[in-house]
């Protein structure tokens, strides 16, 4: 059986380098995607399991990202893993984020609540 | 009727010469009914055959002379003298009183009398003193014609005529000094009254250039709370010509303009004139923002007599407080990003994901980890700060409902609880009142960040809210939960904007957003209090307690007399 895919949308180089390393260590293949549009696009393409998604990302709003996803039958057993800075925006999020990280989020924090997705 | 006056007028301007000619004007119309009465009756006794034509005709040829007589003294007096036309008249009276009866009865018997009346009218037609000249004559006349007739002179009446004449000069006298203290009293009143609106008029232009030039708008409330008096200005900030603003009530002047939240707190402070805080308050009306600080206005006797409300510009340091505000939320991001690559990469490290690493290399990577967590502290706790210090400017007191505030959080946080299991309860005590005072967007900052916090640390169980009356001045709000509590070490720093943490403890994982040195920071600028316990493993409890009156409404209703 091959890996779990997880898909980590996230427009900062190191806190992206840090996420894919988390999940990789959690068992995960991960790929990076910088932009919303490309994260859009890719979604379109592939079947991930888990998307770690920035709310805060150029081009489509990651509010957007998580519509989709949620709207798209094929994508309904992804688990999103929502990223953001601003703790009120976590607080208010609907029930369409399986979980909510404020930033900043810790490796190994990221590493093992993932690895509960699986 | 202008005819009338026309004719009726006199020539005189000293207001004394105007009553005699006046009174004789009176005087000469009676003699003319009298006259005219009597040319009838001669004309009906005349016609009717009731006398002789013979013996009424001297009687009516006398009547015309009389007219003539006095349209003639009428006239003097209408476009010549008065002094002339009276004296004429009293001469003629005189002479008509000396013809008629017989002799006789003009010196001894019932036409003596007759005499008085001339005496009498002098004193007002002429002079007080007039009476005098008037008995001398009357009793010349009398004794000429008693003389006449071989009559002795009544000399006894004489005396009684000139006494008759120092009744009259001495009434006369006392009426014309009275009028005259009237008129100097008039005339000095005259005086007064036009120095005084003068006064008046220079206070009020002075006023009313003080008012037109200052820049801040000011409006004038009645106690009926309508407004009395608006300046240039305030047309200017509001946007409606001051005409319009002049009449209307505090209800009508706000109308829709005003956003709900800020409606009821303005309304209120037009209304009472009572400031909640001394920075008064800010509201938005269409593009601008305005700040308004009212006051009551009483009289010496201490008497309120309405309200002044001053109105400021606010627009200006509302944009630099928002761009503060949007600046130190660029900033706070900023900064906070790189930390958190570092601590990431770090833990990257600690967890052994790019090799095995070392126990000395643990220890090192733990180093940089802890002083990287602290300077990640000192940059959100300043930049919270900031934050703070801005958003001060802003502050409302105002009355609020606290089931209402509770809800709202309740139902921000009630998604997130749900998801994670826990039991969300919250409760308000029956004694506490369900209307406070306080800020209570900052009031809700608190709240929000205690019960997040519950919430975000507690994995199983509940988390509740509790608002009860602390004693007679404070309430208290409880925030408790289940979680993972705070160790005592931890709970001596938890407060601290500058965090000191122990060199020796390992780092612990921290959520970002609105520390918990800004809920205590937001506490203290309230004046209340705000308590923790916990035991790790077992949950914690935050109560803040507040006073039931925020301080500035106190002091500024013990400074009001």
């Amino acid at each position: 059986m091959s890996n779990p895919i997880a898909l980590i949308v996230e427009d900062d180089y190191d806190l992206s380098n840090i996420f894919a390393e988390a999940l990789q260590a959690a068992g995960f293949e991960s790929e990076i995607i910088r932009t919303g549009d490309k994260a859009a696009a890719r979604l379109a393409s592939v079947t991930p399991d888990v998307v770690v998604l920035d709310l805060h990302l150029p081009g489509i709003a990651g509010t957007d990202i998580l519509d989709r996803i949620r709207a798209d039958s094929r994508l309904a057993e992804a688990r999103v893993i929502v990223v953001t800075a601003d703790a009120c925006m976590a607080e208010t999020l609907r029930e369409e984020a399986d979980l909510v990280l404020v930033k900043p989020i810790s490796f190994s924090q990221l590493r093992d609540l993932s690895a509960r997705l699986k | 009727m202008r005819v009338i006056r026309h004719l009726l007028d006199v020539p005189s301007t000293d207001p004394d010469g105007q009553r005699r000619a006046r009174l004789l004007n009176i005087l000469l119309l009676g003699v003319t009914v009298v006259t005219l009465s009597a040319l009838l009756a001669t004309a009906v006794v005349g016609m009717t055959g009731l006398e002789e034509w013979e013996q009424i005709a001297p009687l009516s040829r006398g009547i015309q002379a009389a007219f003539v007589g006095i349209l003639t003294i009428f006239a003097i007096n209408r476009f010549w003298s008065g002094w002339l036309a009276s004296s004429l008249f009293l001469l003629l009276l005189t002479a008509v009183f000396a013809f008629t009866d017989t002799p006789q009865q003009v010196v001894d018997g019932r036409a003596l009398f007759l005499f008085a009346i001339p005496i009498m009218m002098a004193s007002v037609l002429l002079r007080p003193w007039a009476s005098f000249v008037m008995a001398t004559l009357v009793s010349l006349v009398i004794a000429v014609i008693a003389l006449s007739i071989d009559f002795v002179p009544p000399a006894p009446t004489m005396l009684g005529f000139f006494t008759i004449a120092l009744v009259a000069w001495l009434s006369a006298r006392s009426l014309e000094r009275a009028l005259k203290d009237l008129r100097v009293l008039n005339q000095d009143l005259d005086r007064r009254v036009v120095a005084r609106t003068r006064e008046l008029a220079e206070t009020l232009s002075k006023t009313q250039a003080i008012l037109e030039g200052i820049a801040d708008g000011v409006i004038v409330f009645d106690n009926d709370a309508q407004a009395i008096l608006a300046n240039p200005a305030i047309a200017g900030l509001l946007g409606w010509p001051t005409d319009e603003i002049v009449g209307c009530d505090v209800e009508t002047l706000i109308g829709d303009n005003v956003s709900s939240n800020d409606r009821d707190v303005l309304i209120d402070l037009l209304r009472s004139g009572e400031m909640a805080s001394p920075a008064g308050v800010k509201f938005e009306w269409g593009d601008k923002t305005l700040s308004v600080s009212a006051a009551t206005v009483s009289l010496n006797t201490g008497e309120i007599i309405g309200i002044v409300a001053v109105f400021r510009d606010f627009t200006r340091e509302a944009e630099i407080d928002r761009m503060k505000s949007s600046f130190m939320s660029t900033a706070s991001h900023e900064l906070r990003t790189p930390l958190n690559a570092i601590l990431g990469y770090t833990d990257m490290l600690q967890e052994g994901v790019c090799g095995p690493i070392s126990e000395r290399q643990r220890g090192t990577l733990e180093r940089i980890a802890v002083n990287t967590d602290r300077l990640l502290g000192l940059v959100s706790n300043l930049l919270d700060q900031a934050q703070i210090e801005a958003g001060m400017l802003m502050l409302n007191v105002a009355p609020f409902s606290l089931a209402d505030l509770i809800g709202d959080v309740v139902s921000m946080v009630d998604v997130l609880a749900r998801a994670k299991g826990l039991d969300l309860t919250s409760h308000i005590a029956d004694d506490v009142p369900t209307t406070l005072f306080g800020d209570r967007q900052r009031l809700h900052q608190i709240l929000i960040n205690l019960v997040g916090n519950a919430v975000k640390f507690t994995e199983e169980g509940s988390v509740s809210i509790r608002a009860y009356r602390a004693d007679a001045e404070r309430w208290a709000l409880k925030v408790a939960d289940t979680g993972c509590g705070i160790s005592l070490e931890a709970q001596e720093y938890v407060f601290d904007p500058f965090r000191r943490a122990d060199e020796s403890l390992t780092r612990e994982h921290t959520g970002t957003g609105l520390g918990l040195s800004i809920v205590k920071q937001l506490v203290d600028l309230m004046e209340g209090e705000i308590t923790l316990e916990s035991e790790v493993g077992r949950g914690s409890t935050f109560t803040v307690v507040l006073p039931m009156v925020p301080p500035a409404w106190s002091k500024l209703r013990a400074a009001s007399p």
